[in-house]
């Protein structure tokens, strides 16, 4: 499986700039024996969004823990700017923020003190600490509530608190360990909006999740993950493409009369398709032609830019089209595809256990 | 060491925002440590007329110093469970991730207990005095007793804190930190060496909060009794010692 899932098969980022952050052969065998992460490999370059897609217990979170320090690996190495996250920990913890996936920030501080506590212990000098402070509060919209204490923050707001206060030292590169669990719809998508603000600043962005929407809003590139190792990594829309074809489904005119006159319907219909096929029959990026029971579906690798083409040739012969939908292969699709199983958000998403009576 | 005075400070002024914006803490630390002054005060008010005793204090000059470290005691009973807290939802990691000293975060923890003792010891020797004790040394006295409080309070929370970062639970860090109980009753918290069985009497005399007390009761009742003071504090230098060596492993254990 790992031979024909080789990042080779996929056009990779140019790399210009040395990696920010170099991960060679991680290896990380916890005390029970479990092997979490098994032989990962990638290099980021600076200012990258990249994302470790893939389900829980596939080696996510504890890769990004190593790379932050907290863990320490089995074998291999991990180099942060250049530094190796072991033996330089204390240097790497200068230049990284690290925003966890459960959010700790102090509910009996304010939010100001909390992002004031955090400062100081990066030492970030008094003059700049207060500016910064406040830059941070306005732009997660916490300034109104700054003097509350973060007890009383909503989950939204406990979010971008501890955001904050991965961010209050400037850190080169942030890792984001699953940054939107448990955030309702509106709150996770300002999370997004925020996360490409400071991507776009010039910080390094290594995010861990297993929504396949979070992945494909925010990473230009992705490594799939699963069972400890890195099954493929490129970019959402050449991952995508990989997989298969899109699929474009066309409602063809007559279809939808067929409900009280059935044979008329489907004598129309019939024939549409038909000429469809014969219009179709040397198109170039088609890669296949299905009959529906109302029109066709067709697969065209691209469909994004075969479309305007397509029409233009169906209109020329005549088929009045009544609809049209289409559908790319999913980040789940690409899962499948090279590892063999589904990523099973539904699972992932349940709400916590509540135990016996739950 | 700046490293660790500059982030323990800070981290420091957190473990106190922790302690008193919760009103239910100092006030329960208060609470039993008064209740107990002055119902025994009451209900044993003769007790000086025996013999042991010497005659001429009054029992509640007596019974104040025993609570001035039972309420030092509830003041760090629980103060173990902070570090447990941080540790479970997250905030260690979060602590662990800046370039301090991680040894800055048990610094954080313990320093402010001895102002938080200090501040819960005063409190009990002010209403101690409104009820009727008087304190012979006076005010360089009272400030003596605080210290005596706040130094004997960091060095018992070992035992508050061992239990907890070994257990990780919450619930251990409590109840093996009620072997305060045992130990106080076996001290001259309430009753002179004379009136104890032969055993007790040995028991107390290697009894560290013994110490403690007789120094905080010559400061209340005679003088300052500079020998009794330097066995106080050798009695705390070595439950610190111990009971913190322990810690730091645990410590070390909690955070690898």
């Amino acid at each position: 499986m790992d031979d024909d899932a080789k990042p080779s098969a996929i056009p990779s980022t140019p790399r210009v700039s040395p990696p920010v952050v170099e991960v060679q052969d991680l290896v990380k065998v916890y005390p029970g024996g479990t092997r979490a992460v098994d032989g990962i490999s990638f290099a980021v370059t600076a200012g990258e969004f990249l994302g470790f897609l893939g389900p829980n217990g596939a080696g996510k979170t504890t890769t990004i823990r190593i790379l932050a320090t907290l863990l320490r690996p089995t074998s291999g190495t991990a180099r942060v700017g250049g530094l190796d996250v072991v033996a330089d920990a204390a240097a790497v913890r200068r230049r990284v923020g690290f925003a966890m996936q459960t959010v700790a920030i102090d509910a009996l501080s304010t939010g100001r003190e909390n992002l004031e506590l955090i400062g100081r212990l990066h030492r970030v000098p008094t003059a700049q600490l207060r500016t910064r402070v406040d830059e941070l509060l306005e732009l997660m919209g916490l300034a109104e509530v700054a003097a509350r204490r973060a007890g009383s923050y909503s989950g939204g707001m406990r979010r971008r608190l501890d955001l904050a206060s991965a961010l209050v030292h400037r850190p080169e590169v942030l890792f984001l360990d699953e940054p939107t669990e448990g955030l309702d719809p509106q709150s996770r998508s300002a999370l997004w909006a925020e996360l490409e603000r400071i991507n776009r600043t010039g910080t390094t962005m290594i995010l861990t999740t297993h929504y396949m929407e979070e992945a494909d809003r925010l990473c230009r590139r992705l490594a799939i993950i699963d069972a400890g190792r890195i099954a493929v990594e490129g970019s959402p829309i050449d991952l995508k493409r990989s997989v298969g074809a899109d699929s474009v489904v066309l409602r063809l005119a007559g279809a939808g009369e067929g409900d009280g006159d059935k044979d008329g319907a489907g004598y129309g219909l019939a024939a549409a398709q038909d000429a469809v096929v014969r219009l179709l029959a040397d198109f170039v990026p088609l890669a296949g032609l299905e009959r529906t029971p109302v029109g066709v579906a067709l697969g065209v690798p691209d469909a994004e830019r075969a479309i305007p083409d397509l029409m233009r040739r169906l209109d020329s012969g005549g088929i009045h089209i009544d609809g049209l939908s289409m559908t790319s292969p999913s980040l789940d699709d690409v899962f499948l595809h090279y590892t063999g199983s589904r990523i099973r958000t539904e699972e992932a998403d349940r709400p916590i256990d509540l135990g016996w009576w739950g | 060491m700046i490293g660790l005075a500059y982030e323990g400070y800070y981290l420091g002024r957190r473990t106190l925002r922790r302690f008193y914006r919760v009103p239910a803490n100092p006030i329960s630390v208060v609470l039993y440590p008064l209740i107990q002054l002055f119902v025994f005060s009451q209900l044993f008010k003769d007790i000086v007329q025996l013999p042991g005793f010497g005659g001429g204090t009054s029992y509640l000059a007596y019974l104040a110093p025993g609570q001035i470290t039972f309420t030092v005691f509830f003041a760090v009973s629980w103060a173990g469970t902070n570090l447990l807290v941080d540790y479970r939802n997250g905030y260690l990691d979060k602590l662990r991730v800046t370039p301090i000293n991680r040894y800055s975060i048990l610094v954080g923890e313990l320093v402010p207990l001895f102002v938080s003792c200090s501040i819960m010891a005063g409190a009990i020797l002010v209403l101690s005095v409104l009820l009727g004790a008087s304190i012979a040394t006076g005010l360089p006295g009272a400030v003596a007793i605080l210290v005596l409080g706040g130094l004997f309070g960091v060095a018992w929370a070992g035992t508050s804190f061992v239990p907890a970062l070994l257990t990780k639970s919450e619930q251990a860090a409590g109840t093996l930190s009620l072997l305060f109980f045992p130990v106080a009753f076996m001290s001259t918290a309430f009753v002179p060496p004379a009136l104890m069985p032969e055993w007790l009497r040995i028991v107390n005399d290697w009894n560290p909060i013994t110490f403690v007390i007789e120094a905080m009761r010559a400061l209340m009742t005679t003088g300052f009794d500079w020998p009794a003071i330097g066995r106080a504090l050798v009695a705390i230098a070595a439950l610190g010692v111990v009971l913190h060596g322990a810690t730091l492993w645990a410590f070390r254990r909690l955070t690898n």
